[in-house]
């Protein structure tokens, strides 16, 4: 092992000790809010393999989101008891299925082309999402039992907090692990080389419309998976996360914590959501929170455009 | 090894080529010149699968090229290096031409590091030292000289392996000693290459190539080999005039 690896992994352990003991010392309430803190995490971290390394601004994560959110729900409402398993392979198959039509159709866009595209697309999902009322529940959602941690017939309990913590934080740094590497293998330098130059990486002989179109698969994938763990953790499905705000509120995660990093998104995801929720504390509900969290993002933007883990992007690619 | 029958390329009312029949023979070095909007690199741009021709042929190696994209035709195995410096800059010199050599091998795979193929490493270190810039291998490729991004350049077009070179005014805006060096390399890395070579450094072109077409107007005025070039009387009045 070199040098790097070993500081980066004594590194990671530190890390995922601190994340693993958290529920056991957290009230309540911030054992959860530490476990939706992962959640979006995960969310903007997928997003962050077309923002930062393929250099595609998706501003349609909701969709994919918002389907292996429904796709979940699906599972938990068909199949009694509700099943873990079927809950995330049914959130893949459809944030997959979303995520493959949307590729198809807007990877021959780039730029704002291609960002535009994608919340057209997340919109009219909304728009499906929400007026299917006999099959989506419509304005209300759907609600559902949250199923056991079981493992293929081994074990089965039920999720408390803890239990529910450490199974979102194992999916996340599983999905970490996975998509760094991807990153880092020949096929993630194809999407980084069309990032920097994507006329040069064709004229050197790759179809870059194909590599664009995997990207975006594996991007929804992973975005649908969060959509999943969110189902799981707060027994609901709603049209609201289809909605294009929170594929905005993934784009400023990734821009706080900085793009091309992988953890920075979900950095950037625990800065904001703790932000507003101490500034919602300070000031009481009612408070206008958005406002000054526009000017702390503004600021941001001018004096740390690289993000908050933008300073060690090389080193964590490595 | 490439000819063109016919080709043309019209910009609306335009033609920037027109009924271009062209060859360039095996092992030699070609090059192409011509006054500022003669059509080489309209034509270059149709070689290489930039743009589509709007009538005529294009043949490599007894394949039809005809409009494909600049994927496939790389893959074929003509390679270019731009008149415009297109390197990507936030990355070191040895990523540089290590993401060309991988578009021959182990492109799709996701699960091994990429630093762990030996053989796209070793394509890398060979594309580096035929361009002279192994020393450099670590820097950044925003931190070179402009000589040494223009030679960068040729070694990401190496290092996709090509049978046919096309080189795009590899010399410009290069000082005199750089252009000297410059030429000594192209005359190294011949050796199993054909090159197709667009210049305006006159001097560049008599020394290098073996065969020299002139264009203008989108047409073909001249060919021969340099010592016919010089002396032809209408090469000698297109360049006089302008």
């Amino acid at each position: 092992m070199t040098r790097h690896q070993k500081i980066y992994w004594a590194g990671f352990c530190v890390v995922m000790a601190l994340l693993i003991i958290a529920p056991l010392v957290l009230p309540e309430f911030w054992r959860r809010f530490l476990t939706e803190i992962l959640i979006w995490g995960l969310l903007a971290m997928s997003s962050d393999i077309l923002i930062g390394y393929t250099g595609m601004v998706s501003f349609g994560h909701s969709a994919f989101f918002g389907l292996g959110m429904y796709g979940a729900a699906a599972a938990l409402l068909i199949v009694s008891p509700p099943n873990l398993w079927l809950a995330i392979i049914f959130g893949l198959a459809g944030a997959g299925t979303v995520a493959l039509f949307v590729a198809y159709f807007s990877t021959r866009l780039r730029d704002i082309y291609f960002a535009i595209t994608t919340l057209i697309f997340s919109q009219i999902f909304y728009v499906i999402i929400f007026t299917w009322t006999a099959m989506t529940g419509g304005e209300n959602g759907l609600t559902f039992r949250r199923p056991a941690l079981s493992f293929f017939g081994l074990f089965s309990t039920p999720f408390d907090t803890a239990t529910l913590h450490w199974f979102v934080l194992a999916v996340v740094a599983a999905s970490y692990l996975i998509l760094r590497r991807i990153m880092q293998s020949p096929f993630g330098m194809v999407l980084q080389s069309i990032r920097e130059n994507e006329p040069r990486t064709r004229a050197i002989g790759y179809p870059v419309e194909r590599y664009k179109i995997v990207a975006v698969m594996l991007s929804g994938l992973f975005a649908g998976l969060a959509g999943v763990l969110y189902a799981i953790q707060n027994r609901f499905a709603a049209p609201d996360f289809v909605y294009f705000l929170v594929s905005g509120e993934t784009v400023i995660f990734n821009v706080m914590g900085g793009i091309g990093t992988l953890l920075g998104p979900i950095v950037g995801a625990g800065f904001f959501l703790l932000l507003r929720e101490l500034l919602g504390r300070l000031f009481g509900e009612q408070f206008p929170y958005l406002i000054p969290l526009g000017f702390i993002f503004i600021a941001m933007i001018i004096f740390l455009p690289q993000g908050l883990l933008g300073f060690a992007r090389r080193w964590l690619n490595r | 090894m490439l000819t063109t029958e016919l080709l043309t390329v019209r910009f609306g009312g335009l033609a920037a080529l027109s009924q271009v029949n062209f060859s360039v023979q095996r092992d030699q070095i070609h090059a192409i010149i011509g006054p500022n909007g003669a059509g080489k690199s309209t034509f270059f741009n149709c070689l290489t699968g930039v743009l589509r021709p709007t009538s005529g042929r294009i043949v490599f190696n007894g394949d039809e090229i005809t409009g494909l994209p600049a994927n496939v035709i790389s893959q074929k195995g003509i390679a270019r290096s731009y008149q415009i410096t297109s390197i990507m800059p936030n990355a070191t010199v040895r990523e540089n031409v290590r993401i060309a050599a991988q578009s021959r091998r182990h492109a799709w795979n996701m699960i091994s590091h990429h630093s762990n193929f030996a053989d796209i490493n070793e394509k890398a270190v060979t594309a580096l030292e035929s361009v002279g810039l192994l020393g450099k291998a670590d820097e950044f490729a925003a931190n070179l000289s402009h000589g040494e991004q223009r030679n960068l350049e040729i070694g990401i077009a190496l290092a996709t392996e090509p049978k046919l070179l096309c080189l795009d005014e590899p010399t410009a805006g290069m000082s005199a000693a750089e252009t000297h060096d410059t030429m000594q390399l192209v005359r190294k890395i011949r050796k199993d290459l054909t090159i197709l070579i667009v210049e305006h450094d006159m001097q560049v072109v008599m020394e290098l190539a073996d065969r020299i077409t002139v264009l203008d107007y989108g047409e073909i005025l001249a060919e021969g080999t340099p010592q016919e070039i010089q002396k032809n009387p209408k090469v000698l009045e297109v360049y006089l005039k302008t």
